[in-house]
């Protein structure tokens, strides 16, 4: 059993919050979730909307159809009409508006409730989860139990006032509709212990847990969650959470500390991205390790700042001016989130260069449930590997000595001590430098050091590079190819084709580049199958480094490029 | 004890005469007077002749990008504020391109001294005019004088919350090293705004012109009156240029005031945080 249950209502009036209770209730009641956020980019006045897949499995993508519509205002209704079937319920409240359409009606008096009760005009989402919960079949005491934990500090006279708006919707419906009662939020007699996570959330996750010790971040949506959620752990984890005066100071004070030995990342989106460029250069030739966590959204320009695209895959791949290696990953969801993310930390300590993490609004603003064991062994096995980065203090020279920070190696990886340790000097260098740092314009030693840093991309893909994960049948004709935040829609794509009888396979990318020529061309071969690629920008971008990096042409695109993720029918209509 | 000689790295490349090798000669003789070693210091370089000092003092160093030394500095002391950090930059390259980052150093009161060679001029790009060239002069991009009116260095930080400001004059060096020496130790950002001839690209404000027009605050100066601190630094807009340090005030600096950071060990030193059952039980 998969459903949908959507709210909607004026911004402003806290339907993240809501809808995200709403998330936490159907995880604890037993079951998984997907969730999707639809909001503008102003404060006040436009149309926010929240709408949660729940499932007892794996829930990968939205569905088509929604099962339950919480009509907060009339624009609600009107906007999301055309996904309701003659089996929807729709709760609304009969004195803000009404309707003659052929769906269930779940009339709730919200605004009489919430006057009755005295509250306050966001008090009306807790009536509305109540009366939810109510015609769902889930018991109110999980409720009870989030708000009890969200107001807890307020005193118990708050919680108890909090509760009593809950209580009064699901008695609500339960006296007027219980032969409509479904039983779709039974509690589930096993469950697992899960997360409800956002992709922001699992970077961040993922941060602390690879040590991480400075973030830097300006604020630019999809991405400010990240600094939200860092800076209100950071009395807890100890990491320095940084707003800076702008993405410039951002990704160079980063780089400062991470020069000085911690680990350090950013967070922006594409405007902010285009600001750090430069510095991106700098860390390369530098070979200052630097996490870089990209959020997508629609661009150019501002764009359209809270709807989602995968519009950045070449401005990541190719940013920052000169020749000089860096690695970009872009995890399909929330648990690859967590996993890249740690691996992120390692790779650009390792390979002492950039490391681009990409997201986009869809992966980043979205929840989805991960299962509480697998976060814990995931932390339990990771170790930090910092390679050629020397923590300790090395023994030291008789006298005062240079230290060769950029030293040529055949790994194209120098060592490095941290600034102070005691003995020793050098220098980082943005200008074309010799082994001990020293700025150069000699024709061999520029030559000897563009190739050891560029030598740093053979030795990833000897050792690091991962090859895309391969899902489905391999003997069948029709191959998805896709990166990042698609792969749960073309997961569940394949299940539907699958159910009809068309079996289909699958190459999901998320080590995005360097790529491994022989090994892509080898998993990709010319042959008579049919590929398509998967992507949710105008370009087909991710074809395009195929093609240059592998000689790879893929005829037939599945695109999507109106700010909406693509969806599970709009790859079924193609084949 | 660390020598002039250990702080010694490649001859310098500068023009003879500039001002350059004075603020160089400074910098070298008040970490030696501090002693401080080579490697007990970092410095960060930002772009052009000021940030040439690179090759020349040896330090654990960061040569920057054009504008950007002074959040590579922060990021430096965040991570390790037991180290002493130093900016060295240009004044195109401070308050030109790094202007913003220079505003809000004065307003976070980052335990940094930030040393601007100040010569009106890009030097190193042959002589175009930088932000603090006065208004009229004329360089290859503003043959016909420039329009704008000069930065007020010393007003701008004070007005922005800076807790140290002072000015020196690179043919003054046993001043100056003594104006360094004092803003490496004050407990929070300090600016040193260096008046430098440039004497291939700037005929006009040379050392004569300088001679003319500077004078030392004495010993009497009240260096804690803001408003008198304001005063004197809006005699520059005169051509009028006082020596010493116009503003001093003992104020916690950026990294103290951050709780993570109040049991004093640095950022690099803490133990890895592992109790994250703490984060993950708010997700549940």
């Amino acid at each position: 059993m998969t459903f949908t249950w959507k709210i909607g209502g004026e911004a402003g009036f806290g339907i993240m919050t809501t809808g995200l209770l709403f998330s936490k209730i159907a995880s604890r009641l037993g079951y998984y979730i997907l969730d999707y956020v639809e909001y503008p980019s102003l404060i006040r006045g436009g149309h926010n909307a929240y709408e949660v897949c729940v499932s007892d499995r794996e829930v990968t993508a939205l569905k088509k159809e929604i099962d339950v519509l919480v009509c907060l205002n009339e624009e609600t209704f009107h906007k999301h009409k055309n996904r309701l079937t003659s089996q929807s319920l729709v709760l609304y409240d009969k004195e803000e508006f009404d309707f003659t359409d052929n769906f269930n009606k779940v009339n709730v008096p919200l605004k009489k409730i919430l006057t009755d009760l005295k509250g306050q005009a966001v008090m009306k989402n807790t009536i509305a989860l109540g009366a939810s919960l109510s015609i769902l079949g889930g018991k109110i005491e999980v409720l009870l139990d989030l708000i009890a934990e969200q107001f807890k500090k307020k005193g118990d006279e708050i919680v108890r006032f909090n509760q009593q708006f809950a209580i009064a919707g699901y008695e609500e419906v339960k006296k007027n509709y219980s032969a409509s009662i479904k039983n779709f939020l039974i509690e589930k007699e096993e469950k697992k212990e899960k997360l409800v996570v956002s992709g922001n959330e699992a970077f961040s996750l993922g941060a602390v847990f690879a040590d991480c010790r400075l973030y830097a971040a300006y604020p630019m949506t999809p991405s400010s969650s990240v600094l939200h959620t860092l800076a209100s752990w950071q009395e807890k984890t100890g990491m320095i959470v940084r707003h800076s005066e702008d993405e410039i100071a951002v990704i160079n004070t980063a780089l400062g500390a991470s020069f000085a030995g911690v680990r350090a990342a950013v967070g922006t989106s594409g405007g902010g991205f285009s600001l750090m460029v430069e510095s991106l250069s700098f860390a390369g030739v530098a070979e200052i390790p630097v996490v870089v966590f990209l959020a997508q959204r629609p661009g150019p320009a501002t764009g359209m700042p809270t709807w989602t695209e995968q519009g950045d895959l070449l401005f990541a791949i190719f940013s920052g001016h000169g020749e000089f290696p860096k690695i970009v990953l872009a995890p399909g969801d929330q648990k690859e989130m967590i996993d890249l993310t740690l691996k992120a930390f390692n790779l650009a300590d390792i390979y002492q260069t950039p490391v681009i993490v990409v997201s986009d609004m869809y992966l980043s603003e979205g929840h989805k449930s991960v299962e509480r064991d697998w976060v814990d062994k995931i932390v339990r096995e990771y170790q930090i590997r910092r390679g050629k980065i020397n923590l300790s203090q090395k023994e030291n020279p008789q006298k005062l000595e240079i230290f060769l920070r950029y030293k040529i190696t055949e790994d194209g990886i120098s060592e490095k001590i941290l600034p102070g340790t005691a003995g020793y000097f050098y220098q980082e260098n943005s200008y074309e430098h010799l082994e001990d740092g020293h700025t150069t314009e000699e024709a061999k030693p520029r030559k000897d050091q563009v190739e050891k840093r560029l030598r740093k991309w053979q030795t990833y893909l000897k050792n690091d590079f991962q090859s895309p994960k391969f899902y489905g049948n391999e003997n069948a004709g029709v191959i998805f190819i896709s990166w990042g935040s698609t792969k749960g829609i073309v997961l569940e794509a394949q299940k539907r084709l699958k159910e009809k009888g068309i079996e289909t396979g699958f190459y999901h990318f998320n080590h995005i580049y360097p790529l491994d020529k022989e090994i892509v061309s080898q998993f990709l071969k010319k042959n008579n199958k049919r590929y398509l690629l998967v992507e949710n920008n105008a370009l087909g971008q991710f074809g395009k480094i195929l093609a240059m990096e592998a000689g790879l042409d893929f005829g037939e695109k599945i695109l999507r490029y109106d700010g909406r993720p693509i969806t599970v029918e709009q790859i079924l209509e193609k084949i | 004890m660390a020598s002039i000689q250990d702080f010694s790295g490649y001859q310098p490349t500068w023009c003879p005469g500039c001002g350059d090798w004075g603020i160089g000669m400074a910098i070298k003789k008040a970490l030696v007077e501090l002693n401080y070693s080579p490697d007990q210091v970092a410095v960060v370089f930002g772009i052009g002749c000021s940030g040439n000092m690179n090759d020349f003092l040896n330090a654990y160093a960061l040569h920057s990008l054009h504008g950007r030394a002074i959040p590579n500095a922060i990021g430096i002391k965040l991570a390790n504020h037991k180290l002493p950090v130093i900016a060295v930059v240009g004044d195109g390259d401070c308050y030109g391109e790094g202007g913003n980052h220079f505003i809000h150093a004065c307003r976070g009161n980052h335990d940094i001294t930030v040393i601007v060679h100040d010569n009106g001029v890009y030097g190193l790009t042959t002589g175009q005019v930088a932000p603090t060239a006065n208004k009229g002069f004329k360089s290859k991009s503003t043959p016909a004088g420039i329009v704008e009116v000069p930065i007020n260095p010393l007003s701008l930080a004070l007005v922005n919350g800076a807790s140290f400001v002072a000015q020196g004059f690179a043919g003054d060096l046993n001043h100056l090293i003594s104006l360094i020496k004092t803003g490496i130790c004050h407990q929070g950002f300090s600016l040193i705004n260096v008046l430098q001839p440039c004497v291939t690209f700037n005929k006009i404000n040379t050392y004569q012109y300088y001679l003319q027009r500077v004078y030392k605050l004495d010993e009497s100066y009240k260096k804690d009156d803001f408003k008198l601190a304001l005063e004197k630094a809006l005699q520059i807009n005169e051509e009028k240029f006082p020596l010493g340090v116009i503003y001093e005030k003992k104020s916690l600096s950026y990294h103290q005031q951050l709780p993570q950071l109040k049991d004093n060990q640095s950022l690099i030193d803490k133990e890895r945080f592992i109790e994250y059952d703490k984060l993950i039980s708010g997700f549940i």
